[in-house]
Formats: C-alpha cells, sequence, structure tokens
C-alpha cells in the first residue's frame, strides 16, 4: 500500500489554554514492502504522525492517503480499510481483555468478518510468529502470562488481522535485552515473509539500524531527515544535535577517528564495525 | 485529549487564580446554592453577570469555558421538557394531552440556566485551583471536623489523589479506545446493544490498569513511610491577602444584592 502525506499538520485540543501543535508540514511517502524507521526526541510528534497514517486521528490540515484514499474516514467502508493498517501502541499489552490467549488474538481477524477456520488458522498463524505455541498457549488466560508474553500475544493480535501495513510504536520498550534481540529478528522474519510495510517508531537506534533500510527524523513537529539508515545514523552531530543517543556503533567508529584511526563512521551493524576496525588495523600494520 | 472538561486545571496566573482556595470554595458553594434560593429574573441577570466577571477574571478562553456546558447538554435537554410539561399554569399551546403553559416554559428556562450556571461555576473554581490548593482548601474548612475524629487529611488526600489522576484516566481511555480501533471496534456504528458490547474491549483493559496503579501508589506511599500523621505541618501555608477580602466582599454585596432585589420587588 501506498503512503502518501501531504503539508501534514495536527494540533491537540486546539481552541483552549492546552493547545499543542503536534505535527507542522510533514510532507512523506512510504512506498509499499518499505522497512521505515521513525526517530526523534520525547515530543517531536512521532507518536501523532504514526496515528494519523493509521487514520485514528484526522488531520488539522493536509493529508494522509492510502493507495489514494483518505486515510480517515467514518464510513462504515472504512473498517476494511483500517483492517489494513495494523498499529501497535507503546505497550500493546494495555489493549488485553479477553478471557483466553486464543479469543485475544482472534478478536481483530473476528472484527474484520471473517469465518471461523480463517480465524482460527490465522490465530495458530500469529502465535506461531510471534514464538509462543499455540497447543500450549490458546486456552490460557492472559492476564496470568508474563509481560513479556503478554506483548507477544498483544502483537500476535495485529497480526492476525494480515495487516499490509505494521507500525510498531516502541515495540520493544520494558523488555528485557534478550527479549528485545528476539522481538526485533521475528519483526525482521514478519517483514520478510510476508512483505508487509514496516513502519517502526523508535528512541533506540542501535535497535532500528539492525532493522530498518529508511530513517525518519522529526523534531519539533517537522522532518529534519530523511533518508537511508546508514546514512542518517552515521550523521553523529545530528543526531546529537536533536538529543539521540548515537548508535554505539558509530560513536565507536568517531572515537576511534578522533584517536587518528582511518575508519569510516557509516557501518551500523556490530559485525560491519568490526570488519571496519579490523580493516583500519590492516592499513595500519601495512604502513 | 480534545477537551477541556470541568473538574481539570489550567496552570495560569490570573487574579482568580492567585485567589486563596478558601475563599473560592466558599464562594463557589455560595453561589452555587443561591441561584436555588432566589426565583426571581433580576437576581438571575445579577448573579449570571457575576459568573460573567469572574470568568473574565479567570484568563480561560471562553469559547473553551462555554464548551464544557456539553456535558450536561441531555441532562439540560430533558430537565427543561420535564418542566415544560409539568407546570400547571395557564395553557399556551396544547400538543394533544400535553399542555405547554408560559409557566412551565418559564421554569424549564429557569432549571436550564441552574444547570448551566452550576457547572460553570464548577468549572471555574477547578480550572483556577490547582487539586494541590483543593485539597489544602477543603482541609483548612473541614478542619474542625478532625476533633470529632474523622480522618480529615486522610480523606482529603483520597479526594486529592483522585483528583490528579482524572487527566491520567482520560488520556488512558483515549489510548485503549484508539488502540481497540485500530483492531477493528466500530464504536460508532450499529444498536445499543452492540455499541454497549463494543464498550467491553475498553473497559476491561482501565480497569485492570486503574487497579495496577493504586497498588503501585499504595506500594510508593509505603515505600515513603506515609502513615498520615496526625501534626503534619506544610510548606505552604494559607493566608488570606487583601484581594481574598475584596473578593470575599465583592461576592457577598452581589449575593446580598440578588437576594435584596427579590424583596424589593
Amino acid at each position: 500500500m501506498l503512503i502518501t502525506v501531504e503539508t501534514l499538520s495536527y494540533t491537540y485540543a486546539p481552541g483552549t489554554p492546552l493547545a499543542r501543535s503536534a505535527l507542522r508540514g510533514v510532507d512523506l511517502e512510504i512506498r509499499p514492502g518499505e522497512r521505515v524507521g521513525i526517530s526523534g526526541p520525547s515530543g517531536s510528534g512521532k507518536s501523532t504522525l504514526v496515528q494519523l497514517l493509521a487514520g485514528l486521528l484526522a488531520p488539522s490540515s493536509g493529508q494522509v492517503s492510502l493507495d489514494g484514499a483518505a486515510a480517515h474516514q467514518r464510513a462504515p467502508s472504512a473498517r476494511t480499510q483500517r483492517g489494513r493498517m495494523g498499529l501497535a501502541f507503546q505497550q500493546p499489552e494495555d489493549q488485553i481483555f479477553e478471557s483466553t490467549v486464543r479469543r485475544e488474538v482472534a478478536f481483530g481477524p473476528r472484527n474484520l468478518g471473517l469465518d471461523e477456520d480463517e480465524i482460527a488458522d490465522r490465530v495458530r498463524w500469529a502465535l506461531g510468529m510471534v514464538g509462543l505455541d499455540p497447543a500450549a498457549m490458546e486456552e490460557r488466560i492472559p492476564f496470568t502470562l508474563s509481560g513479556g508474553e503478554m506483548r507477544r500475544v498483544a502483537l500476535a493480535g495485529i497480526l492476525a488481522m494480515r495487516p499490509d501495513v505494521l507500525i510498531l510504536d516502541e515495540p520493544t520498550a520494558g523488555l528485557d535485552p534478550q527479549g528485545r534481540q528476539d522481538l526485533l529478528r521475528r519483526v525482521r522474519a514478519w517483514q520478510e515473509e510476508t512483505g508487509l510495510t514496516l513502519i517502526i517508531v523508535s528512541h533506540n537506534l542501535d535497535e532500528l539500524a539492525q532493522v530498518v533500510d529508511r530513517m525518519v527524523l522529526l523534531e519539533g513537529g517537522q522532518i529534519i531527515a530523511d533518508g537511508p539508515t546508514r546514512l542518517v545514523l552515521s550523521d553523529g552531530e545530528l543526531l546529537r544535535s536533536v538529543g539521540l543517543e548515537v548508535p554505539q556503533t558509530v560513536a565507536l567508529l568517531e572515537a576511534l577517528g578522533q584517536r587518528g584511526w582511518q575508519v569510516r563512521t557509516d557501518r551500523l551493524l556490530p559485525e560491519e564495525t568490526i570488519a571496519e576496525i579490523e580493516h583500519a588495523r590492516k592499513l595500519e600494520g601495512a604502513l | 485529549m480534545n477537551l477541556l472538561l470541568p473538574g481539570m486545571y489550567v496552570s495560569s496566573d490570573s487574579t482568580l487564580h492567585r485567589l486563596d482556595p478558601r475563599v473560592k470554595m466558599a464562594a463557589a458553594l455560595l453561589l452555587m446554592v443561591i441561584p436555588f434560593a432566589a426565583p426571581n429574573i433580576g437576581s438571575y441577570l445579577i448573579l449570571a453577570a457575576l459568573v460573567a466577571i469572574i470568568a473574565l477574571l479567570s484568563s480561560a478562553p471562553l469559547v473553551a469555558l462555554l464548551r464544557t456546558l456539553r456535558v450536561v447538554f441531555w441532562l439540560a435537554f430533558f430537565m427543561f421538557f420535564f418542566y415544560l410539561f409539568t407546570t400547571p399554569g395557564q395553557p399556551l399551546i396544547a400538543l394533544g394531552p400535553m399542555i405547554v403553559s408560559w409557566e412551565g416554559l418559564t421554569a424549564g428556562a429557569v432549571q436550564i440556566y441552574r444547570i448551566c450556571l452550576l457547572v460553570m461555576i464548577a468549572a471555574l473554581l477547578t480550572f483556577t485551583t490547582s487539586p494541590a490548593q483543593l485539597a489544602h482548601g477543603l482541609e483548612a474548612v473541614l478542619g474542625p471536623l478532625a476533633r470529632l475524629g474523622l480522618p480529615v487529611r486522610e480523606l482529603v488526600m483520597v479526594l486529592t489523589i483522585a483528583l490528579s489522576f482524572v487527566p491520567t484516566f482520560f488520556e488512558e481511555i483515549e489510548k485503549i479506545t484508539k488502540a481497540q480501533r485500530a483492531r477493528g471496534v466500530d464504536f460508532r456504528s450499529g444498536g445499543i446493544a452492540q455499541r454497549f458490547r463494543s464498550l467491553v474491549p475498553v473497559f476491561i483493559p482501565i480497569f485492570v490498569s486503574a487497579f495496577r496503579r493504586a497498588e503501585d501508589l499504595a506500594i510508593a506511599l509505603e515505600a515513603r513511610g506515609f502513615r498520615g500523621a496526625p501534626h503534619r505541618t506544610r510548606l505552604h501555608r494559607l493566608r488570606l491577602e487583601r484581594q481574598d477580602l475584596v473578593a470575599s466582599l465583592a461576592v457577598l454585596a452581589v449575593i446580598l444584592a440578588a437576594i435584596g432585589l427579590e424583596r424589593l420587588i
């Protein structure tokens, strides 16, 4: 699905003393199957932007179109449209309400009006995708699961709707390091298996570097950078200027560069960084 | 949060914000009772004018303030028709068995006036008084009851906590509502039964999180040794300034005028 955003602005509580402008004139195009990361300091408009993309908010001005149709529609036909955009809010486990894991995951597909066999298939598929064993989990009560398991159940509930676009808002927040890595690997695998468009909002640039190919940086409700992940995330100066933490790999290469090493800083993944350092050592040895 | 609701505090530095919370609370209480005691068009106008002046002094945007009245729209609507058809008097129009009288029309209008005034006064009080100040004022007013063994401080504490969680609560409802809409729930269509059912996916998570929050808060209070000590002192003490005296006198004068007018006419 092609997402087109044109001169999009959004203001919370307009006309009250609490009015706050969250987005000002954002232009963006996301093509089908892209893997896009969105980052920026707190209050930069990230969450507002993804809610507008998902059609949950109506733009104050400008527009968001999905394959040419407005994202925010009140008409009942918009229900099917909504099923094509999967959005997991921060801490998606907060939205769990059903009495069993199976019913919880089936909730979204059921709202799409699918038949029972299809729903059952999707529940099993989605639980498998998040790394939970359907046979063992389906009849369990979600509220008795661990935090990490609840997060997976919630994400399965969204995957089961088989969206064309999957938007994850801080998907790894609050998980332990192993849980984070596992989730990121799985997200990457979902994207590769289904070919869906992936949009991840996060503060953690190290994590984004592992999953997305394109980075969009927001500050004060405006896009300040939009380009290949390698380019945007290796610009330490830019990242620091908006208060973001530079990826550790980039920070390491920068520090080596300051000590006179001949290294490039646009090596984001740990393996790339190791290769770059080894390369630099070899060059030095050759001299 | 796209609404300014009664019960929300808007931080600012207006004349009304600076007044002593005790004065504001007493004035609010009086102004809420008086419209029920002064059934006379002249006194209504005087009171409405007073509330309008107070609203101007609060630096709250008037449009947003008036919008809070939406909360009681249906209540006012039903009250109006209830009084319209049940007040006996000179028939004006007859709609079948229903008789609309001039008295009914005025009685209905008076009900709307009273409800609107009540909401306005309550909204103005909470817009301009922070939960902490409200609690402080309440504690001062209820202070004497502590001698009768009533745990005033604890009650006020509970009230303060409840008030300060109102915005959080609304944010949470909004977040969960959006999350479930993203999963295909349609809150706007279907019959009453279906709409009611569509609220379940919102209310269960809200209850779960409210209980979790309460538990966390209880632990946090205990961890910091909260015992509701009876002789706790305050960092900020309430002291009546000249502006408080002026405000009190002004409100009293207007109220007396409103009641006096009734006697005269």
